[in-house]
């Protein structure tokens, strides 16, 4: 099993290449690397060892995530999906759900989960997915809208109504009911494989009920939003160290004017911009994972702020990038016009920076001395 | 925040252990810490507002961190957090599993 972060970004250069191109003007991973990614337990990186995973803490498990964010943000996409369907289960599920779906997704399967609604989106107390008993079953009926790695997924966690509270149900993506369909032409991540989904009368035992069901709906998606937030922020990290390294070799060695882009000040303001986003990124990256790590329940809060100033950050960064390389960076599946499209995603995903500032200003206003 | 008040205000703890009074002052005080209120034992969190999502996880983080214990699957119920009595019920209870033998 890799342990070492050079031998698990050694893993991840020998499957990626130089393909992260092709696969964003293709709008899919190869379903080969996928797996061995996941049977190798890299797209859930900390998981415990007893179930199969590499247990790395939140630091280390951060720095993997930036290395793949930094290559492709479609592969970083698949593991915070996976990674977030690991955690809810750790968390929310049983003793029983751990050990079997957690073997399963360090063994090979993939993972997404189904959070956003037609009519609810950063609103999700909105949600209108119902899973009800029927006997010692569950049935699921709803619809989920941009759910990101569902096209390649074995397995789904839906989070819907359950009664005046909530639960989140593994499901089958091949259950009887069940419809997948791929979002068409995504402006970035283009080959997470989103999907939008209907569930119609979808019969489940009720072992698939996490932790028996009936938490409350903001615990369910609070709960698996910490881990999204740390891995979106963490691959934001990633996509400004590429955009960092493109830019500042180009504008080191392109000339204009009779001399290189560098020396002009205008450039070298961008660069400089560039160069302060991704170190507080990853600064803020850094102070929540060791909050994740130390179990600290600033972790919370810390993690909202690394979230929102990694996707700020990586948004405004990545179109310095693209300032800077000019017509060397303006074909698509390039890696700084792949990182302009991913950036502006993650400024929506996993809480917009609108939720993320009205969370963080709720913050100063109780913590208010 | 006065440590005077939260000391106060978990004296009607009554039948409780020794070490069940200390739970509830912890947790009291953390809430003071938090909220700048010192909130009774017996006062439902979330029906008065206090208790947000975000904060509800904070407290796990913090019980989990200060009792070593793994509040995780169908102790991750409301019921359980509603109050502090509930709260130190529910640490007591994972203690207790903790350390059965065999556990």
């Amino acid at each position: 099993m890799p342990e070492s972060r050079a031998e698990l970004r050694a893993i991840v250069d020998a499957l990626v290449g130089d393909c992260a191109a092709s696969w964003d003007l293709a709008g899919q991973l190869p379903n080969d690397v996928l797996r061995k990614l996941g049977s190798n337990g890299l797209l859930c990186a900390e998981v415990p060892k007893e179930y199969g995973g590499l247990g790395l803490g939140s630091q280390d498990g951060g720095a993997f995530t930036a290395y793949v964010g930094s290559l492709c943000s479609s592969l970083r996409s698949v593991m915070t999906s996976q990674g977030m369907v690991a955690w809810t289960i750790q968390r929310m599920g049983t003793q029983q759900q751990r050990y079997e779906y957690l073997r399963r997704l360090t063994g090979g399967e993939l993972a997404s989960v189904a959070f956003s609604e037609p009519e609810a989106g950063s609103d999700l107390s909105t949600m209108e997915t119902e899973i009800r008993w029927d006997g010692d079953e569950v049935v699921l009926d709803g619809k989920k809208v941009w759910t990101t790695a569902a096209l390649y997924a074995d397995l789904i966690v839906v989070v819907g109504v359950q009664g005046q509270a909530g639960a989140a149900v593994i499901v089958p993506a091949g259950a009887a009911g069940v419809t997948v369909e791929r979002v068409a032409n995504p402006s970035g991540c283009r080959a997470a494989g989103h999907a939008n989904l209907r569930f119609e009368s979808v019969r489940l035992p009720a072992d698939a009920v996490l932790g028996g069901g009936g938490q409350p709906l903001s615990w369910l998606f609070t709960t698996a939003l910490a881990y999204g937030r740390i891995s979106v922020a963490w691959g934001c990290v990633g996509i400004l160290r590429a955009c960092l390294s493109a830019a500042a070799t180009h504008a080191a060695t392109r000339r204009q004017f009779g001399k290189p882009l560098a020396e002009h000040q205008l450039i070298a303001h961008h660069l400089a911009e560039l160069y302060t986003a991704e170190q507080v990124a990853t600064r803020a990256c850094e102070h929540a994972s060791r909050c994740w790590d130390a179990g600290s329940p600033e972790l919370v809060v810390a993690t909202v702020l690394a979230k929102y100033v990694s996707a700020r950050g990586a948004a405004r960064g990545a179109a310095a990038a693209a300032q800077i390389m000019g017509s060397a960076g303006a074909q698509d599946g390039h890696v700084v016009a792949r990182a302009y499209r991913d950036a502006k995603l993650m400024e929506i995903i996993e809480g917009s920076n609108e939720i993320c500032q009205l969370i963080l200003a709720q913050h100063a206003v109780t913590t208010a001395r | 925040m006065s440590n005077e008040s939260t000391t106060e205000a978990a004296v009607s703890t009554g039948h409780l252990g020794a070490q069940a009074v200390t739970i509830e002052q912890e947790i009291q005080s953390f809430l003071a810490d938090r909220t700048k209120i010192t909130v009774p034992v017996d006062q439902d969190l979330f029906a008065s507002g206090l208790v947000s999502s975000m904060f509800a996880m904070e407290l796990v983080v913090h019980l989990e961190r200060t009792y070593s214990i793994a509040v995780i699957g169908s102790d991750l119920k409301l019921d359980n957090f509603r109050t502090i009595e509930r709260m130190t019920a529910l640490v007591s209870r994972l203690q207790d599993f903790a350390a059965a033998p065999g556990a």
